[in-house]
């Protein structure tokens, strides 16, 4: 369990240390996952006290970023003054984002996954 | 009692009693959307905290351990997108191309709708990144000068919108393929959409995490191009 802990915290570490280096305004974490993503490949496999922690992770998501939605308490002022653009803005984008990948999708499917499926 | 109000355990304890209240709820509702557990805590905590008269900083501060988590579970996303190696090799072209044509979308729609309400440049940082999970849309967002509270809103409401109208809404399209149909909704809308796409189909269901993995990727980084280039 610890190896696996120690394995992200290191990857994040890394991360981190790649983003105050070259300046990229990337997170660290996401740098990290990168970085985990190429360990993963080097070593071809995948310990399962990896999967249990990350899959903990994952699964209790939703917690960690409550702290961070509480800060809302402070946003009171552009909530009221942008909320209605703010909500208009992201329901379209989402349903327009849907509508964009699946209808693309679809369409590389058809055109470039066909041969593939059929030879299977 | 006001000590104790400033030390970690008392807002540890109340988020962690007040979630899982919520969560409980969330799950007696058959996880509907609009229950989610964070949607029903947050309103409840910040109540708590006007009546306390706790100001933000220090309630931030007591959960600092909850935050924390986020940047290793971040990395965990790694997991689910080497596991999918094969399926990414086999569909590269569809993935790519619709990975990148969604990312695109979301962020140019997004930020180009709310610019039309007049707002500034904080808050169309917090929506640019709306279409990630929402701990890569909160450090995306700070990372550009955005407000990561109101990114992780926008990020729950996103999943919302795309969880309750994906199914009418692919099959207004008259869209069959599962793959397609799983890997939209999770681009556009997530952890959500990958949770609803599961209660369709669990090949829709791994398509969308595939692309709410992907999708963490390609948004940071086009966001991270576009800042380094503006």
């Amino acid at each position: 369990m610890l190896d696996a802990i120690a394995l992200l915290l290191v990857c994040q570490l890394a991360g981190e240390f790649i983003r105050q280096l070259t300046g990229l305004p990337l997170p660290g974490s996401i740098i990290g996952m990168v970085l985990l993503i190429g360990w993963l490949a080097a070593v071809q496999r995948e310990r399962p006290t990896l999967a249990a922690v990350s899959g903990w992770l994952t699964a209790h998501l939703s917690i960690m970023f409550v702290p961070a939605a509480v800060g809302l308490i402070d946003e009171g002022e552009a909530l009221s003054r942008y909320g209605a653009g703010l909500a208009i803005a992201t329901a379209a984008s989402t349903i327009l984002t849907m509508v964009v990948t699946v209808l693309v999708f679809r369409w590389a499917l058809r055109r470039f996954a066909a041969e593939t499926d059929a030879a299977e | 009692m006001s000590a104790l109000l400033a030390k970690p355990l008392l807002w540890l304890a109340v988020t962690l009693v007040v979630f899982e209240a919520a969560d409980h709820l969330s799950k007696r509702s058959q996880r509907h959307p609009l229950c989610h557990p964070v949607l029903l805590s947050t309103p409840i905590l910040i109540g708590l905290l006007l009546m306390t008269g706790t100001p933000y900083a220090t309630y931030a501060d007591a959960t600092a351990l909850l935050s924390f988590l986020l940047g290793p579970a971040v990395v965990g996303l790694a997991v689910p997108i080497w596991r999918q190696r094969a399926l990414i090799r086999r569909l590269a072209l569809p993935i790519v191309l619709a990975l990148s044509a969604g990312a695109v979308t979301a962020v140019v729609s997004a930020v180009g709708i709310l610019a039309l309400f007049g707002a500034p440049q904080e808050i169309l940082a917090s929506i640019a990144p709306r279409a990630t999970t929402t701990p890569v849309a909160m450090s995306v967002a700070e990372q550009l000068g955005g407000v990561p509270a109101l990114a992780a809103m926008i990020a729950l409401f996103s999943g919302i919108v795309g969880g309750m109208t994906a199914t009418p809404l692919f099959n207004a399209m008259r869209i069959t393929d599962y793959r397609a149909r799983g890997f939209a909704v999770g681009v556009s809308a997530h952890g959500f959409g990958a949770a609803r796409a599961f209660q369709v189909n669990s090949t829709a269901g791994g398509f969308a995490s595939l692309g709410m993995a992907l999708n963490a990727l390609a948004t940071a980084s086009l966001l991270s191009i576009l800042a380094l280039l503006t």
